[in-house]
């Protein structure tokens, strides 16, 4: 039988097809396979995280089982005071000022756009908080946990205490973390410069933030030694 | 006819034999590729099929019709245009019609 140079071409060409068409199959099947192994890569860097946790709690508790009960109590007593802000606080982190826009507000757009809000103050505290800030304070009213952002007239009203316009937010956290939070695309800071609500964010290698400073009795709520809800 | 099978199998055998894949970022590209040739291959019959059938032309156009279509895409995805699709999309729709055409040579012929 004669094998003409068209015979050759064709087979030539139907090895290569077949080639590509297993290697794409292959592929195909690889790709499906290792998709649980992605799932497998995050669950075990979260695994790695909460052993992290873990770690520094014991090492706590080791800490703590080692004081005597004086000193025991004095450490609690401190970590109270800087976790509900009975304290002053320094440390490394960013001081932050925000002031109403510069710009002439166009006639057909609302004026407040060109306004710092409480809603902004808000959004960035919430940034900063989410990216690991230790402490806040807004033109130096501590932030805790009761403290309200809210807005009154023209003013600003934190811990009760009314201030205007430019705020000064200062944050104790790492300076990278809490300057990106706030610098991102997209992200708060982008949003504010659309109305040139003029922004600006430092690094600072020392901050100091003050302790919150009002009353801090509780008139109605009293402790309960309950750990649930009884029905 | 049989030549063709042949071949195919022989490829085939190969692609799995041999311990290549394609990695993620190409398998685009690859399967761009592989509609190309798939359509020339049609191509191919088709024109064997009218009797125009020209080896040289086949050989060149299933080279450079796979190679082309996958640096097109490349391209595309570098300016940011999906050409992916497109490419897809014109390479089927030729797919089809040679595949017509065959049937209407075999119903016609028998």
């Amino acid at each position: 039988m004669r094998i003409d140079k068209g015979q050759i071409s064709i087979v030539c060409v139907c090895i290569v097809l077949g080639f590509m068409l297993a290697i794409q199959f292959r592929s195909t099947q690889d790709t499906r396979a290792s998709l649980p192994f992605q799932r497998v890569e995050e669950l075990s860097a979260r695994l790695h995280q909460v052993e992290s946790e873990n770690q520094e709690l014991e090492d706590e508790i080791r800490e703590l089982k080692g004081l005597s009960s004086s000193e025991k109590n004095d450490k609690i007593n401190d970590d109270i005071l800087m976790i509900s802000g009975m304290s002053a606080l320094e440390g490394p982190g960013i001081i932050l000022t925000i002031d109403d826009s510069g710009k002439i507000a166009k006639k057909e757009n609302d004026p407040n756009l060109y306004l710092v809000h409480d809603e902004d103050i808000l959004k960035v505290v919430n940034e900063l908080r989410a990216a690991g800030a230790e402490a806040i304070s807004i033109n130096g009213q501590r932030l805790t946990a009761n403290s309200e952002i809210r807005c009154a007239g023209p003013t600003i009203s934190v811990n009760n205490v009314r201030s205007a316009p430019p705020f000064e937010i200062r944050a104790i956290g790492e300076k990278e973390n809490l300057m990106n939070a706030i610098n991102m695309r997209g992200g708060v800071a982008d949003s504010l410069k659309v109305w040139g609500i003029k922004l600006n964010i430092q690094p600072v290698d020392n901050v100091w933030i003050p302790a919150y400073k009002a009353s801090s009795k509780y008139k109605l709520a009293v402790t309960s030694n309950r750990e649930e809800e009884s029905k | 006819m049989i030549y063709a099978v042949i071949g195919l199998l022989i490829g085939m055998l190969l692609g799995f034999v041999v311990p290549w894949s394609i990695p993620v970022g190409y398998s685009g590209l690859f399967s761009v590729a592989l509609m190309a040739s798939l359509d020339t291959v049609f191509g191919g019959l088709k024109a064997a099929c009218n009797g125009n059938f020209d080896d040289r032309v086949f050989i060149t156009g299933f080279f450079t019709n796979a190679l082309l279509a996958a640096f097109l895409v490349y391209v595309g995805d570098r300016l940011g245009m999906d050409l992916y699709y497109v490419a897809l999309l014109a390479f089927g729709l030729r797919i089809f019609n040679n595949l017509g055409a065959i049937r209407h040579y075999w119903l016609q012929k028998h």
